[in-house]
């Protein structure tokens, strides 16, 4: 992949020691300083070798203009939303490239709600870097940075609150952990004992020096399932790097897909904690629309990306929801992704239906989730989508996001990527070769437009 | 608009204008890259935009793979001390030392402990400017790491070098004003090991300029207002960053920083004589201690870098400069106001009577500073221009070794352009005070009429 710069809706990314320089992180710091005014700003980040760096770097970009920095160390991403509101701060910046690989860090930005920024705000963020224009304070008006004590109890206190923790604690589960290591090899054994788990980690030094893949695939999980096997685990838990996503292994090591962590946890806040709608993203799993709808949930798909899932959620009023990567949400806890709501979630379900993973994954009706991508030059996109879409014309053909075909069991999509030259496809179907299918006819459909391919 | 001021030395800037993360960064990523990414000493002084640019500065060096060692509040003096020991590859010092509050600047130190040589330091301008910076990838970046036990191995030498059983017999009440500055912390240290009863002024690390930090006779009132409460036998008002120092005698009398140089320089040559080395504006004073010890004097340009270049070239005993800065390179390479203070408070504790008697023992001189502001492009021109004009250098011996110098047999006069700020500095010294008086005006005049 180029080591390129990528400045979106979802953050400042790029790789260190090439594009994602700390001059960079100081001026988008100052420009952030200057969008959500002076006040306290919460700065967390991963276990990324650069996080000091650029933590340090965004510290002094934030008080140029005023913003205290309030410190909350190697923390997951859903803490710094947490404490933005715990402490009542005008904004928060996540240090961490969540799922990408270790050479990349990233910038990300959240409101005072502690959800990230919405496109229009993003949008006017960035307006402010490029104009360049701010008020620098004083020197006697500079604020000193402060350390956030105990930066996870908030967060971990309101995940216990929301679960049944005196029947998880009941069951006393042997949890195995991949913590990528990541921030989970700093938190993750402190929470989950906390709900009266005996846990084995793997992969849990913090040096952000990952071993493993950092998304959460099956295929990245050996290690995992490894650990599950000869510890004899009730279940396995991997996360990423930043602790927002989480992937599931059953109790004889094998992965369940990422999908299955969103339907557990679907499961488990409409049968125990609130019902009402769920929103999850286009490419997510029918599974997940299938295991709402038995329990009588509308469901609602929305664009790729966690703002715009959280975003129809808190519309909606929806109680879970998330991302078939293995993002759960519950804005009742917090309305972003979260891999330690998702434990507890899934811990939860186990205790209180007093079976295994693998009885719970029975339940949940299986479908194939291939997923592809086509190189595509930025001008090729519109004419390849038109297509696409041409082709399936009459059909249930949602457009929000590229495009999205609907079949009564089945489905296809075609979206451009916000972060490479690639149109990503993905279709999914009860089995194997009726997504393959799929995802072949997709391929030469947007064929035409696609001349003079360069690989 | 209080603009940014890069040398070779360093950078400086103001707070809230100039003086920006970014600026900061890339200047410690241009230093970092210049040492090709060998560990680096970081200090700083209470100034309240230190730590932000400490936090700059080490984002800078860090991401040029360099390690950090970062010292917290420390003196210059002490962390120019460190460097050799630590076996650094260099350091920054982030001090506003001297200048106003708002001000605050980066100075670069080399391997040695010394300023880094005019040679060295355009090569790092050079980096900064083509932003050609080191870039390390993530496994190669630098760690940072904090220093907490670097003042003892000072204080260990300090104690080796001079004579503290004297000192501690004389039994000697000092009084200090370090102007809510790096030194606070280290003051009592200082005045454990050298045995004299510390009576500290203005010595809250709050960051808060209680006085002008430069030390001058005007700016030393407040250490000699205690001075009669306490019976001090000496005060001291030093620069924010411990580099400078000026002198207070028993009788409250605020001497000039002039002084300060010439007193030491007599009291270390009387007991080894050797090469002192002075800048080009500093105090005849200083020429008439050396000769009396029968020694050499070498000017250097103004700037501690070229009075240490001048003092290693040299192998000189001892350097300074006027504005009350002393350096032993026998000891380290650093302008060192404790060490300053302790050679005085030696000097006193060896001959016995008092700092004000000793001070008149000095050779009397008269000096005035005087500063004409003006742009600094405009300030250049300025000088051509005085240097054709012939009257008022009539019968003088002139030396452009550094802006503009003409010597009489009764005194000399200086006018130079400042570095670090739009202005023109005007010295003036004779024996008689309306003779300096005299040419300072007048230069200050035609100046005036250029700019």
């Amino acid at each position: 992949m180029k080591e390129f710069l990528k400045v979106g809706i979802s953050g400042v990314r790029g790789v260190v020691g090439a594009t994602f320089t700390p001059q960079l992180a100081a001026a988008f710091a100052r420009a952030f300083g200057a969008f959500v005014g002076r006040g306290g700003v919460v700065v967390g980040r991963d276990t990324r070798p650069s996080g000091d760096l650029i933590e340090r770097a965004v510290t002094a970009g934030l008080q140029s203009v005023g913003c205290q920095p309030l410190l909350a160390g190697i923390v997951p991403t859903p803490t710094v939303g947490i404490l933005v509101r715990d402490l009542g701060a005008r904004g928060g910046i996540a240090i961490t490239a969540s799922h990408n690989p270790a050479p990349w860090n990233a910038l990300k930005f959240m409101g005072r709600d502690g959800l990230f920024l919405d496109r229009a705000h993003a949008e006017e963020l960035f307006d402010i870097y490029h104009q360049g224009q701010f008020d620098l304070v004083a020197e006697e008006d500079l604020p000193a940075a402060e350390d956030v004590a105990d930066p996870t109890a908030g967060h971990f206190g309101r995940v216990c609150a929301y679960v049944d923790a005196a029947a998880i604690r009941r069951r006393a589960p042997r949890v195995a952990v991949d913590a990528c290591n990541g921030v989970g090899a700093l938190h993750t054994r402190r929470f989950l004992e906390q709900l009266g788990c005996d846990v084995a980690l793997c992969h849990d030094m913090p040096t952000g020096d990952f071993e493993r893949e950092p998304e959460p695939l099956p295929e990245h999980l050996g290690a995992l399932s490894a650990l599950v096997t000869s510890r004899r685990c009730d279940v396995g838990f991997a996360q990423d790097p930043d602790g927002d996503r989480l992937a599931i292994v059953d109790e004889h090591g094998r992965p369940l897909g990422e999908d299955l962590t969103v339907a557990f946890a679907v499961q488990a806040v409409l049968d125990r904690h609130q019902r009402g709608p769920v929103a999850i993203h286009l490419s997510t799993s029918r599974a997940v629309q299938d295991v709402a709808e038995k329990r009588g949930a509308a469901v609602t798909r929305t664009r790729i990306g966690e703002i715009n899932v959280v975003t129809s959620m808190l519309a909606l009023g929806a109680p879970v929801g998330g991302e078939g990567n293995g993002g759960v949400i519950v804005p009742a806890v917090h309305p972003g992704r979260d891999s330690f709501v998702g434990m507890a979630l899934v811990l939860e379900l186990l205790a209180r239906e007093g079976r295994t993973v693998s009885q719970l994954r029975q339940a949940v009706p299986r479908y194939a989730l291939l997923k592809d991508k086509v190189r595509c030059r930025p001008e090729q996109v519109p004419e390849a989508l038109r297509l696409l879409r041409r082709r399936h014309e009459g059909g249930k053909v949602n457009l929000l996001d590229g495009v999205f075909v609907e079949f009564a069991d089945a489905w296809v999509h075609a979206r451009p990527s916000n972060t490479e030259p690639v149109i990503r496809l993905s279709a999914e179907a009860p089995i194997r070769e009726a997504a393959a299918r799929l995802l072949q006819e997709a391929r030469d459909t947007l064929a035409p437009a696609l001349g003079e391919q360069k690989r | 608009m209080k603009g940014l001021r890069l040398s070779s030395f360093g950078l400086r800037g103001f707070a809230g204008e100039s003086l920006t993360p970014e600026v900061v960064i890339d200047f410690a990523a241009a230093f970092g890259t210049f040492v090709d990414g060998g560990p680096v000493l970081v200090g700083r002084d209470t100034r309240l935009s230190s730590p932000m640019v400490r936090d700059s500065v080490a984002a800078g060096l860090l991401a040029a793979g360099c390690d950090v060692l970062d010292l917290g509040v420390c003196p210059a003096p002490l962390l120019q001390f460190s460097v050799p020991r630590r076996r650094a590859a260099g350091a920054i010092a982030i001090s506003g030392g001297h200048m106003r509050a708002g001000w605050n600047a980066l100075t670069l130190i080399s391997a040695d402990g010394g300023f880094l040589d005019p040679v060295s330091g355009e090569a790092v301008l050079d980096i900064y400017h083509a932003r050609d910076f080191r870039r390390a990838d993530w496994r190669n970046l630098g760690t940072a790491a904090e220093v907490g036990d670097f003042a003892a191995p000072y204080f260990d030498a300090l104690e080796a070098l001079l004579d503290a059983a004297a000192i501690r017999r004389a039994k000697l009440t000092v009084a200090i004003d370090v102007v809510n500055g790096a030194g606070c912390r280290f003051l009592e240290p200082f005045a454990q090991r050298l045995g004299f009863r510390l009576v500290a002024v203005n010595a809250e690390e709050s960051g808060y300029m209680a006085r002008d930090p430069e030390p001058r006779p005007r700016n030393a009132r407040q250490v000699a207002s205690v001075m009669p409460l306490v019976q001090a036998h000496a005060g001291f008002a030093t620069s924010s960053d411990l580099g400078r120092v000026s002198l207070v005698a028993e009788d409250r009398e605020t001497a000039s920083e002039e002084y300060t140089f010439p007193l030491v320089a007599d009291h270390v040559l009387a007991a080894a004589p050797g090469t002192v080395v002075a800048n080009c504006c500093t105090t005849r004073m200083v020429d008439d201690v050396a000769a009396q010890h029968r020694c050499r004097v070498v000017k250097a340009p103004v700037g501690q870098a070229y009075v240490m270049a001048a003092l290693s070239d040299e192998q000189g005993a001892i350097g300074g400069e006027g504005n009350g800065s002393v350096a032993v390179p026998r000891f380290s390479r650093a302008f060192d106001g404790l060490l300053a203070i302790g050679l005085v408070l030696e000097d006193l504790a060896q001959r016995g009577g008092t700092l004000s008697g000793r001070l008149r023992e000095l050779p009397r001189y008269h000096i005035v500073k005087r500063q004409v502001y003006g742009e600094p492009r405009r300030c250049y021109r300025a000088l051509e221009l005085l240097q054709r004009e012939d009257d008022w250098q009539a019968g003088a011996a002139l030396d452009r070794t550094d802006g503009l110098r003409a010597d009489w047999d009764d005194g000399w006069v200086h006018v130079r352009a400042s570095r670090t700020e739009p202005l023109v500095r005007v010295l003036s010294e004779a024996r008689q005070r309306p003779q300096a008086e005299g040419r300072a005006a007048d230069l200050c005049r035609r100046l005036e009429r250029e700019l």
